[in-house]
């Protein structure tokens, strides 16, 4: 097919907007998968997304599609619509050369769609803004293209008017795209320029390769190679999306598809890195490529010690797919055997865990997140700490460097205050404002990226009823006057509770914890003494007062079943307890550092 | 340390070769507000149905163990008519072989007490009465839907007096606006009663109660002030002489209720009625708790498995002073020895070994369930 048939695109949406629901939509109007093989949502790969109802990323598809009385070769490419994954995002978008903005009719356009519409915009992307879910009667569609217009500078005069759940304007979807998303430019007889901007394991293919190729032509034998991690592989084979793989000959300049290539483990593919021939190289390859690192640790125990093996092997079967995820084995006094996690973001490691929890069965218990410090040391020594209970001694600690991002948010106007107010408390140091128009503000703040995992989306959330969103990246380290606050359970230290914070905060989150932890450890036998305290010094204290009883005062008539199934209940809740000392702690309360805060919403 | 409940502690082998039989009637004149077991007004239930099909039940159903005791519950079994009081006992001792020394009781409200209706009973064999007293306050009473008084009480325990000697008494602990139940058993001690039954206020769902609370529109004591109202009620009952055999029951020695120590010993029983339960060959069989379900003979059956075997005994025997026996959890593959938590209760001395057989001792029965669930494989 001619480079003048073809459109790479991708969809921009809020969650909720219906961006999976255009997906069926499109590809069963071109016809691609048969009705039969239809199932809602087709593309979103993962149980954990349909079951969600949140798509975390699309697999990517080609759609043919008859119009004017020519073929065209529509390739959608999805992004992930979260902070967690911007770097994916851009590489995404660096693949296309258009995308459509879906915009629910009665929500409006929505605070978190901006930041990756800016991301398109950047990338020199064509955007089309779909209004979707007009047939809903709280729709208001010339509101809504107003926003449009007002927030993103769009013209949405013109722009289609859909439903995507009922079929209606479809159509006009299609022509929209092919008329005004730019043919993909390209030489097919340059060299080889492609770029990975997704990639897979497959048990027998090995790791694949998502790509969109600039110039040149690929097919099965070529020698490629990757040249950010300069490995060369033998291309088994190549194909396209439909939206299963499909092998096929050759991919051209303009294709979207996949390279496989025996690839043994998939961190030897990286996203955004370019391919390129082995033996004819292009001599630079395309731009922003980054090394994507884990910013977020978390300890991951199994609830049961024993299932220790089986974790691991979850956790390499998850990381075949994820080269963003690392683990090391950790051990844990409070909680044995298990491993410390690093993951791009929260929701990468609430996926990640819930996966361990679904797809292989386990039940697990994760310590709070926390970030990776530096720590020097006074004989000169320097440590990466991401588990709060390594962090030496204070005497022995020079000083402490921790990770900052820059955050940009933007808002409208009327939440600015409030926004300042949060940052100032999250130690934000404020960089700079932009009245971008009368409806929006871009603030500038430098921060420390372990306030930002603690609550600070929530809190924006809430301080903003949504309507800001936010974007961050690395940002380097720098020294801070952080102490590491300790838990004494009945005396007993709990290395799981342990968490690093800056010292003026060490205070109030002690007692924060301390309070929360005597809502969440039940009563035992005897009194228990909550002490938070900074080396040997108690900064707060909290007492969960002893059981009164503890017995189903009934065990009469012949119903024995009913009560042995209650206490086989109990038995199962027991099971997800751990003891530190004598004290039976459930589960969720290592989590619950990273609730603090929660009660004064 | 030796439990000192231990001295007369009856035994109920499980081979004993005899069974208990329960009668469920599901007659009330009004549901008290708590009440979450079966039992329908009576003008909801045809009562003519209900006795036939409940002996027809009995009829199809054949033994040739010994019955060593009978318990009729419900529901209120006081509003059965004496007509169908003999022809439930004229159909049992047709088909059972009833122990001349059988334990048989039944279960009556205060105001459904008649002199003859008691005389029926002794009749009939019945040598228990259990009085379903709860509380002797004339405004607990009312608001939880009893349709007796304290007057009411005193004149048919009097009453029962004259016919029967072993008579038990129910009182509920936690209760509105009632911090203590002492007097309460001060007055039954001296009406004669010699076993009490106090259970602690449980509030099942779907219950009227249930809705009271959650409406604020009733207010049980809270977990304290329950737990210390238990507490002074089982001081008191001890320097009255009663043995706290169980964690909600109390006798003076000798009026044990050996139908419930059945439950407890791990008997074999046989229910009949809607929702009644049965516990024979090692199965355990309820049936359905719908009137039309039950009509049409509907039950369900569980086989106990070792695992819940284990549970069960560990689960039934602590809570009593019949104590569980080593040697059969040993048997059916728990080596309870070796548990951590058992060597560490038995050295705090809060369960105590004797004679193949382990213990909770009587002070610690208000935690039961924490040492249960500990104690468990």
């Amino acid at each position: 097919m001619k480079l003048n048939n073809k459109r790479n695109f991708c969809i921009i949406a809020h969650i909720d907007h219906g961006k999976s629901t255009l997906a069926d939509r499109l590809i069963e109007l071109s016809g691609t998968v048969s009705k039969r093989d239809m199932q809602s949502q087709i593309l979103d790969s993962m149980d954990l997304e349909r079951e969600k109802g949140i798509t975390i990323k699309l697999a990517p598809t080609r759609l043919i599609y008859e119009y004017n009385g020519q073929e065209y070769e529509l390739n959608l490419i999805d992004t992930p619509g979260h902070v967690d994954f911007t770097y994916e995002v851009s590489r995404s978008l660096a693949a296309c050369e258009g995308a459509l903005l879906l915009v629910d009719a009665s929500q409006g356009v929505e605070a978190q769609t901006l930041a990756n519409t800016f991301l398109a915009l950047d990338n020199n992307l064509e955007i089309i803004p779909i209004i979707n879910k007009i047939d809903l009667p709280s729709a208001r569609i010339d509101e809504v293209k107003k926003e449009i217009e007002e927030l993103i500078g769009l013209d949405a005069e013109n722009c289609p008017c859909i439903s995507a759940k009922e079929g209606i304007n479809i159509e006009d979807v299609f022509k929209a795209i092919i008329e005004n998303i730019p043919a993909p430019s390209g030489d097919e007889n340059g060299k080889l320029k492609c770029l990975i901007f997704d990639s897979h394991y497959d048990n027998f293919k090995g790791a694949i390769c998502l790509i969109r190729v600039f110039d040149g032509k690929v097919k099965k034998g070529d020698k490629i190679l990757m040249m950010q991690t300069k490995k060369e592989f033998e291309v088994t084979e190549v194909g396209i999306f439909v939206p299963t793989t499909k092998e096929c000959e050759v991919l051209k300049a303009g294709d979207v598809g996949y390279v496989a290539g025996s690839i043994k483990t998939i961190s030897d593919v990286k996203v955004g890195d370019t391919i390129t021939k082995a033996d004819n190289p292009i001599s630079e390859p395309l731009s922003g490529y980054k090394e994507v690192q884990p910013v977020v640790f978390c300890g991951v125990f199994p609830v049961d010690g024993a299932k220790y093996g089986e974790l691991k092997d979850a956790l390499d079967k998850l990381k075949l797919n994820d080269a963003s995820l690392q683990f090391s084995p950790e051990n844990s006094s409070a909680l044995g055997y298990g491993f410390r996690c690093g993951f791009l973001g929260l929701l990468h490691l609430e996926i990640i865990t819930e996966r361990l929890e679904r797809e292989f069965n386990l039940d697990i218990i994760t310590t709070a997140p926390s970030v990776s410090y530096n720590v020097y040391k006074t004989n000169g020594d320097c440590l990466e700490i991401s588990n709060p209970s390594n962090l030496p001694p204070a005497v022995e600690i020079a000083r402490i460097e921790e990770p900052v991002v820059k955050v940009n948010i933007f808002t409208p106007p009327n939440y600015v205050g409030s926004i300042m107010e949060l940052c100032q408390d999250k130690r934000g140091v404020y960089k700079n404002m932009i009245y971008l128009d009368k409806h929006r503000v871009e603030l500038n703040y430098q921060m420390p990226l372990g306030e930002i995992i603690y609550d600070f989306f929530d809190s924006l959330k809430s301080r903003t009823h949504g309507y800001a969103s936010f974007d961050y990246e690395f940002d380097g380290f720098e020294t801070s006057d952080l102490v590491r606050v300790d838990i004494l359970l009945n005396g007993e230290k709990c290395d799981a509770l342990s968490m690093i914070v800056h010292k003026d905060k060490a205070y109030s989150r002690g007692r924060e914890l301390a309070e929360r932890l005597k809502k969440i450890i039940p009563r035992q036998l005897f009194e228990v003494p909550i002490q938070a305290c900074i080396g040997n010094k108690i900064i707060a204290r909290e007492t969960i007062s002893a059981m009164r009883k503890d017995v189903l005062a009934k065990c009469y008539g012949g119903d024995i079943t009913r009560k042995r199934k209650l206490l086989e209940k109990q038995k199962e809740g027991k099971k997800r307890m751990r003891k530190i000392g004598s004290v039976e702690i459930p589960s969720e309360a290592f989590m619950s550092i990273l609730k603090l805060g929660d009660d004064e919403k | 340390m030796k439990n000192e409940k231990m001295a007369d502690v009856l035994e109920f082998p499980t081979d004993d070769n005899s069974i208990s039989i329960y009668i469920h009637i599901p007659f009330c004149e009004r549901k008290c507000s708590y009440c979450a077991f079966v039992s329908f007004c009576l003008s909801k239930i045809d009562r003519e149905k209900y006795i036939q099909a409940l002996l027809e039940e009995i009829e199809s159903f054949s033994t040739v163990k010994r019955v060593k005791t009978i318990y009729l519950g419900g529901g209120t079994p006081s509003l059965l008519t004496k007509e169908e009081i003999f022809s439930i006992f004229r159909k049992l001792r047709e088909k059972f072989d009833i122990d001349e020394n059988a334990e048989i009781t039944i279960e009556v409200n205060p105001n459904s007490v008649e002199e003859d209706k008691l005389r029926a009973y002794k009749e009939v064999g019945i040598n228990r009465i259990s009085v379903g007293v709860q509380s002797l306050s004339n405004k607990t009473l009312k608001s939880i839907g009893r349709l007796h008084t304290k007057e009411e009480v005193t004149e048919k325990l009097k009453l029962i007096k004259k016919y029967f000697d072993n008579i038990s008494a129910d009182l509920i602990i936690g209760l509105s606006g009632e911090k203590s139940v002492t007097k309460y058993a001060k007055e039954l001690i001296k009406l004669n009663v010699k076993h009490i039954s106090s259970y602690m206020l449980e509030i099942h769902e779907n219950t009227k109660l249930y809705f009271e609370v959650r409406d604020k529109k009733y207010c049980p004591l809270d977990e304290i002030g329950v737990t210390k109202s238990y507490d002074k009620l089982v001081k008191f009952l001890k320097k009255h002489g009663f043995v706290q055999y169980e964690v909600s029951n109390f006798s003076v020695d000798g009026y044990q209720s050996r139908h419930n120590l059945n439950y407890w010993s791990y008997g074999e029983y046989v229910g009949f009625g809607v929702s009644s339960h049965s516990f024979l060959n090692g199965k355990r069989i309820a049936n359905s708790g719908m009137l039309q379900g039950y009509y049409k003979r509907e039950y369900k059956e569980e086989k106990i498995t070792k695992k819940m075997e284990i549970e069960e005994r560990i689960m039934l025997g602590l809570r009593c002073y019949l104590g569980v026996d080593i040697s059969i959890l040993q048997k059916l593959g728990y080596d309870i020895q070796k548990s951590e938590s058992y060597r560490k209760f038995l050295k705090e001395g809060e369960i105590v070994e004797d004679d193949g057989k382990f213990y909770l001792l009587p002070k610690y029965y208000k935690f039961a369930d924490y040492y249960i669930l500990n104690l468990l494989p």
